[in-house]
């Protein structure tokens, strides 16, 4: 957690700063961009010397002796071509914060301006490369709602301006006007509660038990048993590039899951993890579209899940290298975590006994065939609110159709499925996008339907199969009507309820005095201001159609 | 096969042009005369003897299985085409399709971001349009394809100002 006071200077510098002000980005930048450029070109022209070195020969080589001048040059030129190309694309790397956008302007031969509209943040990264870290540097990357690309990174800041420029801009993303006497107030950071973290050992424990490390004993196995059969040494061979595939992919899974802490704060979900580089996520409140708890066979051993969400702007996993860290929510926990973090996705769960419908929901079933838990045959049977799949369809899902099933709360809609890997969908109604039954000919025969919700593109696409034919035609209605209630109502007013409550733990002694402090310049509409009339809360902002949310202008300079 | 459909019940649907089945006509018989024509390459290098090791069964069968398929599928356009159709209601536009495949769309009119309005050359020549609305989601994939260009238009006007007055954050 970040001391409130920091230093005016950079203060000054970073957020503080009058609105319009165009600032560069910092001068190490772009060699901490381009490192491996000029790493290369060290070891393409010192690689001989040194090797002679080492042999104690002389430094150049007798035969190059003459032309030595010309390699020198050669390479001294290359570097001072690169070097003023760097330089060049940091002067020519502005950005603004102003009027409500970001624009940064970058490029001298190839302009770019780009500029996307604050109160459309999505959600908010902090990176840090190895590099950068070493240097105390880091990147701010936000995301607008727009499918495609990442919107706009500022690379690099300093790690304190970085700080500060994300506290504004989510302030202002949430509609906190700067205020004009103290311009420093409204860039002080939130305050942050760490809700959980994931122990080491867990994360280990959950790549060795996942379905990556499944496949990796099948396939060891398969092979073994082959190359023993055939008495042909060649498949040993094969394993090695997959060994290696498979080192870099747990390495990988390590690095990024590594030290996985969430925090609340009043300006969302704080998600920090990384071992050599590490990122800072900020999930505003109410961005998330859709969120699936999701648990592989082996991890029921120890009843660990794992959370993964969908973020307007995130795309989908895969799509920008660590796109299936950014959408995980929660890389592997046990079920009280699990239901802390639901509670933060979703502070109004929308049912009293929000602990036992989770719990229906993810490991829920339905009593079997022939008990009489459901005496009219006709309908689902039901537990925990669920409607499953009626019991006439269960030659379509002969071990799901207990578990396959709906229910819905005041605020969310929950579809579960899966009987070995078990999932729960969660999609809030006022994030449904729209809407579709469908139906083949198979599922007529059983008069069951498919519903299938929209939503932005992501890891999670909720789907619920196999709901009887009538329920899925009235939960079609329903749900439209629930979610067309539920854009009317859209608040975030319950989350800074959920800030207090933490707040007014014993754990947290000094923090309900700056909670309270943050609550009111970050979100002064949630605190109960008079008029409603004039709070462009962060998720009822009407603007999505005629205004671009970002807009990129190319043109030759 | 009397199908029961899957729609909520009490909709009135508007149904789409009949012209659309010419339009659906034109890329039926597009599409298989290229498939066939690609498939009759093995019969035609047989029968010139260019080609001996295939077989003539297997040179024949291919391209006369895919002709009665697509024949069948023939038969089905002019219900396909029936099947397609739309109903404006208080808050949202609702969309079904298919016979085999059923599916019926719900789009409330505060989640669309945009409405196109596209023709192909054969629709443009009989005066049809195909409407799309686009949401946030890239999975809504809500298309009314052979709506007469005024309809398309006043619906496309309709929808607009529908989605205006309602038009919800993301």
């Amino acid at each position: 957690m970040k001391p409130g006071a920091a230093p005016a200077a950079s203060a000054g510098a970073a957020a503080g700063a009058p609105d319009g002000a165009w600032l560069r980005v910092h001068p190490a930048s772009p060699f901490v961009r381009g490192w491996v450029a000029l790493a290369a070109i060290a070891f393409f022209f010192f690689r001989d010397s040194f090797e002679r070195m080492l042999q104690g020969g002389p430094l150049v080589d007798e035969r190059l002796a003459d032309r030595a001048p010309w390699l020198l040059l050669g390479g001294g030129g290359l570097l001072l071509l690169t070097v003023l190309g760097y330089v060049l694309s940091w002067y020519f790397t502005r950005y603004q914060v102003a009027d409500g956008y970001v624009r940064l302007n970058t490029g001298f031969l190839f302009k770019q301006q780009r500029q996307a509209r604050l109160d459309r943040v999505q959600a908010i990264d902090i990176v840090q490369p190895l590099l950068a870290r070493i240097f105390g540097l880091a990147e701010l990357k936000f995301e607008v709602a727009d499918a495609g690309e990442s919107a706009v990174r500022l690379a690099y800041l300093r790690m304190d301006e970085a700080r500060l420029l994300r506290a504004a801009i989510l302030a202002r993303a949430a509609g906190a006007a700067p205020d004009p006497a103290r311009p420093g107030e409204a860039a002080a950071e939130a305050p942050e509660h760490a809700v959980l973290t994931v122990p080491p050992r867990r994360l280990v424990g959950s790549l060795l038990l996942s379905e990556q490390s499944m496949f990796v004993v099948v396939g060891g196995v398969a092979s073994v048993v082959l190359s023993a059969f055939t008495e042909n040494r060649s498949f040993y061979l094969f394993l090695i590039p997959a060994v290696l595939g498979m080192v870099a992919a747990y390495w990988n899974s390590i690095n990024r899951g590594y030290n996985f802490t969430a925090a609340i704060s009043p300006d969302g979900i704080r998600l920090r993890y990384g071992l050599l580089d590490t990122q800072a996520q900020t999930l505003p409140p109410g961005r998330i579209q859709a969120l699936r708890v999701s648990q592989p066979p082996l991890w029921r051993i120890f009843g660990w899940y794992r959370i993964q969400v969908n973020v307007a702007g995130y795309g989908g996993a895969g799509s920008d290298g660590g796109g299936s860290s950014r959408t995980t929510l929660l890389p592997v926990g046990t079920f009280p975590d699990v239901l802390t973090m639901l509670s933060l996705v979703l502070p109004d769960p929308g049912t009293t006994d929000p602990v036992g419908i989770f719990s229906a929901g993810i490991n829920g079933l339905a009593a079997p065939a022939g008990s009489p838990a459901h005496a009219p045959a006709d309908t689902g049977p039901d537990d925990g609110g669920f409607v499953t799949t009626p019991q006439r369809a269960r030659l379509l899902a002969p071990l799901g159709w207990r578990r396959n099933g709906f229910t819905a709360t005041g605020t969310a809609l929950l579809i579960r499925s899966g009987r070995w890997w078990r999932h729960l969908v969660v999609v809030p109604h006022q994030r449904t996008q729209s809407m579709a039954l469908e139906q083949g000919p198979l599922a007529r025969r059983f008069r069951v339907v498919d519903l299938v919700l929209h939503t932005t593109a992501g890891p999670v696409s909720p789907r619920l199969v196999q709901a009887g034919l009538d329920e899925g035609r009235a939960l079609l209605d329903d749900q439209a009507a629930r979610a067309r209630t539920a854009r009317k109502r859209q608040t975030s007013e319950h989350w800074l309820d959920q800030v207090r409550a933490l707040a007014a733990d014993p754990a947290g002694t000094e923090a309900p005095s700056s909670t309270e402090a943050a609550a009111s310049t970050q979100a002064p509409n949630s605190t109960g201001a008079p008029s409603s009339a004039e709070a462009p809360t962060n998720t009822d902002e009407p603007a999505n159609t005629e205004e671009p949310n970002r807009q990129d202008d190319r043109q030759h300079g | 096969m009397r199908t029961e459909a899957i729609d909520p019940p009490g909709i009135t649907w508007l149904r789409v042009s009949p012209k659309y089945v010419t339009v659906r006509l034109a890329g039926w018989a597009l599409s298989t005369l290229f498939l066939v024509a690609l498939l009759c390459l093995p019969l035609v290098l047989v029968l010139n003897g260019v080609w001996q090791s295939f077989p003539l069964w297997l040179a024949v069968a291919v391209p006369a299985v895919t002709l009665l398929l697509a024949l069948w599928r023939l038969l089905l356009i002019p219900r396909q085409v029936r099947a397609i159709g739309y109903a404006e209601r208080e808050d949202d536009l609702l969309i079904r399709r298919g016979i085999f495949y059923q599916r019926t769309l719900v789009v409330p009119y505060g989640r669309m971001q945009y409405v196109d309005i596209g023709a192909g050359p054969v629709e443009r020549a009989l005066g049809l349009c195909t409407l799309k609305l686009h949401t946030a989601s890239a999975g809504t994939n809500a298309e009314i394809p052979g709506l007469p260009a005024a309809e398309g238009a006043r619906l496309r006007e309709q929808l607009s100002a529908r989605g205006e007055a309602r038009l919800a954050g993301l």
